[in-house]
């Protein structure tokens, strides 16, 4: 027994389960069968479809009717937590870029929107701003230096607070409203955005 | 007349294959940089010959002058392809090349310096009759620049007199963002061109992205292949091409087409370019700009005239006059292109990044497949987010969507998240279907493009599939006489 989830819905956990020639997937036996490395043929719906899938680590990339999902397996054993707690002061890269200019240094106070650094990826610039009023804890990167997903660029400290903060998120301006932190405030500015 | 026996291609993925190919069944030897970030480039294992190259960032190296016609010198080439992006467009480049005493395919240098040029083109557009967007050029009168381009009303576009590809640009609705407008695109400007000078010009509401593919060659003769349109586009970049136009009237087309030729006559246009336009609800065009390069887009023009671009550039780069004349091109069938972007869609058109695990391209009648990554290939920011472009052709209009929405639901690409499935709702879209396209269509029609979500019996399926890709899985599964409680049994 496994326990898959989506990564788009981690909250939702699936229970899989390889019985011979079919897998049993929250109770519901799935027929299918590999027909060439990669693919694989289900019935969905009463009608067979080609599903291709391949895994990377703990992660499985699935393609169904032309769409792509990528599916987590979550080992039982391993905790999470010890992960969220280190993580939690630290503000990630939402993507892979490059740092195109620093705003602060390192020590300086910064008010909640202040702009922090500038950075790129491919062809969208996007600014970090402070959510909340504090001091420049840390600044990792060097303008012209690269980082990948899930590095830390910036990490603000509360003044009033020893604790650091969660403080800076870069997302895309389109998806503004959907961001579950009312304390999490981004400004991005891309080519033609109106402004 | 001079005669191309090998020639280096200073570019990479799939336009470097693409030129690969065509030079290869001309008889013509080919050479392609390498870079350690990009050794599972396609052209690679097609060309002739591969040099590395050096570089951090690694575009440094597609964008160092002396080292491409230096690396050109050294493998023995005769003649410079560069593609589209990188130098294609760069005039120092072109003259540095023929200074080397090798081909350059493309225009000569002072016609890509006329042309290349935003505000030199426009001036040049306006000369030979072609109109314009009302416009204001900051260079005229740098202190009065703001107040002139207030007075050709809003809404209002301030972008970088040495733009391109949607950087620096700003739309602007109203007075009050004037000023910050203009900082914007400014810095912008200054930080992608190194240059910080400003145009503004009448932003026309509702357009249509029209460009003519025009070909000239040494012997005074030019021509059009017909137009593309180019509307469906995400912050200014393009996304899905095709030709001819739908919903342009014939008068409409001619005389857009005869403009694209006067202007590039005029110009002593030679090889490949492409004159763009947009055109208003109400059928008036304007000039927007000329491209003096191959386009990514140019396969859907190949596809309904049955030519080969890319051998008529370098038949014109020897020497030799055009093959046709106007009256012997013939457009048959309709052809759209859909850009296979490294971008989750859903998300913002954010980019992504990752590695090609599993690759499977889509086939069948009218199906070309441009592909610039291998399986095996990292994604990474290094480089553009193009991964491949598809392109169908049908008889009609009709049948290329149909193709087009197979070949997208066929097009496999797992590691990275590709734009495959927006672009297929974009495509099964009524509005696209019935032709109602302007740059505006992706922001207007948001809400009907997003993802619906998947089944239970979809879901299922994934996860069954998810399950059967781990190898670890099938070891622990249970065996047979457990499972015969299943609901079947092989």
């Amino acid at each position: 027994m496994s326990i898959f989830q989506f990564s788009d819905t981690p909250t939702v956990r699936h229970q899989v389960q390889a019985l011979v020639g079919a897998i049993r997937v929250d109770g519901t036996d799935v027929r299918v069968h590999k027909t060439s490395p990669g693919c694989f043929m289900a019935t969905v719906d009463a009608c067979p479809e080609p599903l291709y899938a391949v895994a990377h680590g703990d992660v499985i990339h699935v393609h169904l009717k032309g769409r792509a999902w990528k599916i987590e397996r979550v080992d039982p054993t391993r905790s999470t937590a010890t992960a969220v707690a280190a993580g939690a002061g630290a503000s990630h890269a939402p993507m892979p870029g490059v740092v195109v200019s620093l705003l602060v240094s390192s020590g300086q106070c910064v008010r909640q929107g202040d702009a922090l650094l500038v950075i790129e990826s491919m062809k969208m610039q996007m600014t970090i701003s402070a959510s909340i009023n504090g001091e420049v804890a840390e600044l990792p990167l060097l303008v012209g230096q690269t980082f990948q997903r899930g590095d830390v660029l910036v990490r603000v400290q509360a003044m009033s607070e020893a604790a650091p903060l969660q403080a800076a998120q870069a997302i895309p301006s389109e998806a503004d409203n959907e961001v579950a932190n009312p304390d999490t405030r981004t400004s991005a500015r891309r080519e033609g955005s109106m402004t | 007349m001079t005669t191309i026996d090998k020639l280096f291609i200073a570019n990479r993925a799939e336009i470097a294959l693409r030129i690969v190919r065509t030079a290869q069944r001309l008889g013509i030897a080919t050479v392609v940089p390498w870079h350690r970030q990009d050794r599972f480039g396609p052209a690679l294992a097609q060309a002739d010959q591969a040099v590395e190259v050096f570089g951090e960032p690694p575009v440094a190296a597609w964008l160092d002058i002396p080292g491409m016609v230096r690396m050109a010198l050294e493998s023995g080439c005769d003649a410079i392809h560069p593609g589209y992006g990188f130098l294609s467009e760069n005039a120092h480049f072109a003259r540095a090349v023929a200074q080397a005493g090798l081909t350059f395919v493309g225009p000569p240098a002072s016609v890509i310096e006329l042309m290349g040029d935003k505000i030199t083109a426009r001036r040049f557009a306006v000369e030979n009759g072609v109109p314009v967007t009302p416009s204001a050029d900051e260079a005229d009168d740098p202190s009065t620049f703001a107040q002139r381009a207030h007075a050709l009303g809003f809404p209002l576009l301030i972008k970088g007199a040495a733009g391109g590809g949607g950087k620096g640009m700003q739309i602007v609705r109203h007075e009050e963002g004037l000023t910050q407008a203009i900082t914007l695109a400014r810095a912008e400007s200054q930080r992608y061109f190194g240059d910080g000078r400003l145009f503004a010009e009448r932003f026309v509401e509702r357009p249509r992205h029209i460009e003519v593919q025009v070909l000239g060659d040494t012997h005074g003769h030019v021509i059009h292949l017909g137009e593309r349109e180019c509307s469906i586009q995400r912050r200014f970049q393009k996304l899905i091409e095709e030709s001819p136009a739908p919903a342009l009237p014939t008068g409409l087309r001619e005389r857009i087409c005869d403009a694209a030729v006067r202007l590039a006559a005029a110009a002593g246009y030679i090889n490949a370019g492409t004159v763009e336009c947009i055109v208003a609800p109400d059928g008036e065009y304007f000039f927007l700009e000329m491209n003096t390069r191959l386009q990514v887009e140019h396969p859907v023009t190949e596809m309904v005239t049955g030519l080969d671009l890319v051998e008529l550039q370098l038949r014109v780069a020897q020497g030799e006059a055009l093959p046709i004349r106007q009256e012997d091109v013939r457009f048959s069938g309709h052809a759209i292109e859909c850009r296979i972007l490294a971008e989750d869609a859903d998300a913002g058109f954010v980019p992504d990044t990752g590695k090609v695990l599993l690759l499977r391209t889509p086939s069948g009648p009218g199906v070309r497949f441009d592909c610039g990554v291998t399986e095996g290939a990292p994604v990474t920011a290094d480089f553009d987010s193009m991964l491949a472009k598809l392109v169908v052709h049908g008889a009609d209009r009709a049948l290329a969507i149909s193709r087009m929405r197979g070949a997208l639901a066929e097009t496999v690409m797992l590691g990275v998240t590709i734009n495959n499935d927006f672009l297929a709702r974009v495509v099964n879209h009524p509005a696209f279907a019935r032709g109602e396209t302007d740059t505006g269509f992706l922001e207007r029609h948001q809400a009907q493009l997003a993802p619906v979500n998947p089944s239970l019996a979809e879901c299922q399926a994934i996860l069954a599939a998810a399950a059967s890709a781990c190898p670890d899985m099938a070891a622990t599964r249970i065996p047979e006489p457990h499972a015969a409680m299943g609901a079947w049994r092989n």
